[in-house]
């Protein structure tokens, strides 16, 4: 795996050092299914989003509210100052009035009033209860003004310029001056009406602009947050998975991963843990299992290892007795104890073959059973092959003979000088020679040994009863004989070829064999001309 | 010149009886030991001119014998022809090692046996 990066890291400390690793395995314990916690985080963020866009909708109502109240505020004012206006014009044109004397004036003056009314109720509409009162007692003042100013209007009218002037003076504009006032005050209340809703709106601005930035910077926050809880809860048991299969991996059966999961992943913990513990169980049983065989296997052993040694002392048991027939038929027949009669000596001579042939067979009793105790070890000199093959034709030479059979030996010339161990050599070549001899009625045994590259090829072909195919396999088993009539007609143990396909496979050597049943067999055996030194060691 | 001495250390009777019937009309005098200690012994004491050791013998084997008749000077140059029931790949090389003059396996031919006999004492 490869090095934990910064964020792998971090992330490591977050998780054993803050509240976060508590929460991240009080999410894996709850007892839901991963689809539902995904679909959870999602949820919430998703519903933050909403909330956001909630607000924002809100805020933005709210703010075009506050501009229109702005605009119905800002037209109070200006009716107010319209208002101040009029009674100022009004104020003017009755100043003008008492100058010009003329009717246009006069009128000017009823207009200005009634442009003052009609500002006077736009601003009443809607307006505060004091705010309401003042325009009343304008209304009432301005009632006065009015009267004062028909007066003034009739005594112009009249001509009676002095009185009129007087009457403005005294009255007119006193009262002017009191609506004035009071008009002064409407126009204030409007103003700081504005002024306050300006400030309002100012503050409602920023308080709208905090909370959607705080918004945003929780939503931001609840999503990191919600992102590494359900992540590192889901990352957590599949790294303990990873470590959990790693031990197994290494042989540790029965190794346990633990969870804080309850939902899919702890399932899959629990199978894993269900598996570690099968096998654990199955690897006990294997073990036992392997025990059991390995005791049966050195109880084996020692009974096969008594068995060959029973076997080996046996063989020598039986070459005593078997030196002292042989060396006793040998001196007979060699007139030691004085002339042999004509019609002993036949009988003396059958004792002396019998002999030699349970000879053999102790031998190749022994020989097995050296095989078999692993202790068959080659002697390993230099040999001629000329000798093997000499020594070979030379011992079965008269029982061809006695069978009327050809048999011939043939050997490559200038074979160098063998390496290996020659009696064993000559053992093989004896073996299948003596089985071709056995097996032929009529026709031809013949030897041959001829150097194959670094190799010395001997083969030994005969005419007689062949092998069936079936049978090729076979043959080179212990006590193998193509069937049982065989051993009644030809006799034999069947030892032979195994003890020779053992010989042949020390030396490093290969046997094989090609036959036909009713034409004939033709062994061979390839044998290193000279064993490597080493094998001598081993 | 008087007969050449052979000494025959062999437990079995019948084997004993070849070897002596096999030279009953040979010009030896043969001397019989029936373990190990005693052909040490009638080694020591009659210094014959050749030796037949049995390997497996009672008491003492026969390369115990050898190796023992070798590490003494008086016998020390006594050829032994060195007689194994066992023949074992490397049995021969054991005698040879234990100092036998030469080896033979059981079961042996008598004329082989005398054959040797006369090669070591000269009179082949």
């Amino acid at each position: 795996m490869a090095a934990p990066g910064i964020s792998e890291r971090s992330a490591g400390f977050l998780l054993s050092h803050t509240p976060l690793g508590s929460i991240v395995r009080a999410v894996a314990r709850l007892r839901l299914s991963v689809h539902f916690k995904l679909l959870a985080a999602f949820l919430l963020v998703a519903v933050v989003v909403a909330l956001m866009g909630a607000m924002s909708l809100e805020i933005i109502t709210r703010m075009s509210r506050q501009s229109e109240a702005m605009h119905m505020a800002h037209q109070r004012v200006s009716s107010a100052r319209q208002a101040q206006h009029a009674l100022a014009m009004q104020m003017s044109f009755t100043a003008m009035a008492l100058v010009l004397r003329d009717e246009a004036t006069i009128a000017s003056i009823l207009r200005e009033n009634n442009r003052l009314n009609a500002m006077l109720a736009e601003i009443e509409e809607g307006a505060p209860f004091e705010e309401r009162e003042i325009i009343q007692r304008i209304r009432t003042a301005q009632g006065e003004v009015m009267a004062t100013v028909a007066d003034v209007a009739n005594l112009v009218r009249d001509g009676k310029i002095e009185e009129a002037m007087r009457l403005q003076l005294t009255t007119g504009y006193p009262l002017f001056q009191q609506v004035e006032g009071l008009v002064e005050q409407v126009v204030r209340i409007e103003e700081s009406g504005m002024g306050r809703l300006r400030a309002a709106t100012a503050l409602a601005n920023r308080q709208a602009f905090y909370l959607m930035g705080g918004l945003i910077i929780a939503s931001i926050l609840l999503a990191l947050l919600l992102g590494f809880v359900t992540s590192w809860s889901f990352i957590i048991p599949v790294r303990e998975a990873q470590g959990f299969l790693g031990r197994l991996a290494k042989g540790d059966f029965g190794t346990r991963v633990i969870v804080p999961n309850q939902d899919e992943f702890g399932a899959l913990a629990a199978r894993m843990n269900d598996m570690s513990a099968e096998l654990c169980r199955l690897y006990e049983d294997q073990r036992e299992a392997a025990h059991q065989l390995e005791t049966l296997n050195s109880q084996l052993a020692r009974a096969s290892q008594a068995k060959s040694e029973f076997l080996a002392n046996m063989s020598h048991e039986l070459r005593t007795p078997m030196n002292a027939i042989l060396g006793f038929t040998e001196m007979i027949l060699d007139d030691i104890y004085g002339e042999v009669p004509a019609e002993v000596r036949s009988p003396l001579e059958d004792v002396q073959t019998c002999g030699r042939q349970l000879l053999r067979l102790i031998n190749d009793v022994l020989d097995l059973s050296k095989i078999e105790a692993g202790r068959m070890e080659l002697s390993l000199t230099d040999y001629s092959v000329h000798e093997v093959v000499e020594t070979a034709r030379t011992s079965l030479r008269s029982l061809a003979a006695e069978k009327g059979l050809e048999f011939t030996a043939e050997v490559e010339p200038d074979i160098p000088l063998a390496y290996g161990d020659g009696k064993r050599i000559t053992q093989c070549l004896t073996n299948l020679v003596g089985n071709a001899l056995k097996f032929t009625k009529e026709g031809t045994v013949a030897i041959r040994a001829e150097l194959d590259g670094e190799r010395v090829v001997y083969t030994v072909s005969d005419t007689g009863i062949g092998i069936a195919v079936d049978q090729l396999d076979h043959i080179f088993g212990e006590f193998r004989q193509v069937d049982a009539s065989i051993s009644r007609e030809f006799g034999g143990t069947g030892l032979g070829l195994s003890i020779t396909k053992t010989f042949v496979e020390l030396h490093g050597g290969r046997i094989w064999v090609e036959s036909e049943p009713g034409r004939g067999s033709t062994f061979h055996f390839a044998i290193p001309l000279r064993m490597a030194e080493v094998t001598e060691e081993t | 010149m008087s007969q050449k001495k052979i000494l025959l250390v062999e437990d079995n009777e019948f084997n004993r009886k070849i070897v002596r019937d096999l030279l009953t009309r040979q010009p030896y005098s043969l001397l019989e030991a029936h373990d190990g200690e005693a052909g040490v012994e009638a080694a020591r004491r009659e210094k014959p001119d050749l030796i037949i050791m049995d390997v497996q013998l009672p008491k003492l084997s026969g390369l115990d014998a050898t190796r023992q008749i070798r590490a003494e000077p008086e016998t020390a140059k006594i050829p032994i022809i060195v007689v194994t029931s066992f023949a074992l790949s490397g049995d021969d090389k054991k005698a040879m090692d234990a100092g036998a003059s030469a080896y033979l396996a059981k079961p042996y031919s008598p004329r082989q046996l005398l054959d040797a006999i006369r090669k070591m004492l000269g009179d082949a």
